[in-house]
């Protein structure tokens, strides 16, 4: 069983590249257990989403 | 006024949102006005390949990115880019573990945060917290993010390997998370 250490940093790096299905498999059994892991993945997505649009927001301040 | 004056007028129109947009990065007032005018010079240069250009913001900010991405390499000259040698060892990044591997202070839910992108405080705090990152882990995030370049682009412009590419991002979102969690999600603000 993976620690929350592990967890949030195989959660990271599934952003950059597909796991291995055997990290894959531990990672997703993690975050079914562990809530604040999922909060971690989850919220880590939301701020590259928020990130993506920062050109968006910086133009509509100049308004 | 020739067709140059045109393109000049045009060309000013975009200088405030460059300006931001490098200011965001560089966190300098001066550097990010050098790194526009830069821009505009190189822009106008090719004054002729850009007449046909509809997307001309986007354009501008391709150009821009690096420009802003070449300041802050060299502003970082002789620093090692590599995570480790920067005293970060792999385990327990920025105290967010115990030595078991637990969080200290365990990710709340933020509950359906989409509806903050809307608020221009919101995004003033986001960037407040991406600025307190190492400028050179905030470089990488922001290429990665924000730019969104792909990670063997990002390697290879900065001469990092893929394992040290997957750090940094890891500690940067650590981080943010964690300021925007203090600053945002688990304050009171309007």
């Amino acid at each position: 069983m993976y620690s929350c250490e592990q967890a949030s940093k195989l959660s990271s790096q599934a952003m950059e590249e597909p796991l291995g299905r055997l990290q894959r498999i531990q990672l997703s059994l993690h975050l079914m257990l562990c809530r604040h892991c999922k909060n971690f993945s989850r919220q880590i997505e939301f701020l590259r989403r928020t990130s993506r649009k920062l050109p968006e927001a910086i133009e509509k301040d100049l308004d | 006024m020739g067709a140059d004056g045109g393109l000049a007028n045009s060309l000013e129109a975009h200088r405030k949102y460059l300006l931001r947009y490098a200011l965001f990065q560089l966190r300098d007032a001066s550097l990010a006005e050098d790194a526009v005018q830069d821009t505009l010079v190189a822009a106008l240069a090719q004054g002729e390949g850009f007449q046909g250009r509809s997307q001309l913001r986007t354009w501008l900010t391709s150009i821009l990115k690096h420009k802003v991405i070449d300041l802050v390499r060299k502003r970082g000259r002789g620093l090692p880019m590599d995570a480790v040698q920067l005293g970060e060892e792999d385990d327990s990044p920025d105290g967010s573990f115990n030595a078991g591997g637990r969080w200290i202070d365990p990710p709340a839910d933020w509950g359906l945060p989409d509806a903050a992108l809307e608020s221009t405080q919101f995004w003033r705090v986001y960037q407040k917290c991406c600025q307190r990152m190492p400028e050179r882990h905030a470089l990488v995030f922001s290429m990665r993010e924000v730019m969104d370049m792909s990670t063997e682009e990002i390697c290879k412009k900065l001469e990092i390997s893929t394992s040290n590419l997957h750090v940094i991002l890891y500690r940067a979102r650590l981080r943010l998370r964690s300021c925007m969690t203090k600053h945002w999600f688990g304050a009171d603000h309007e």
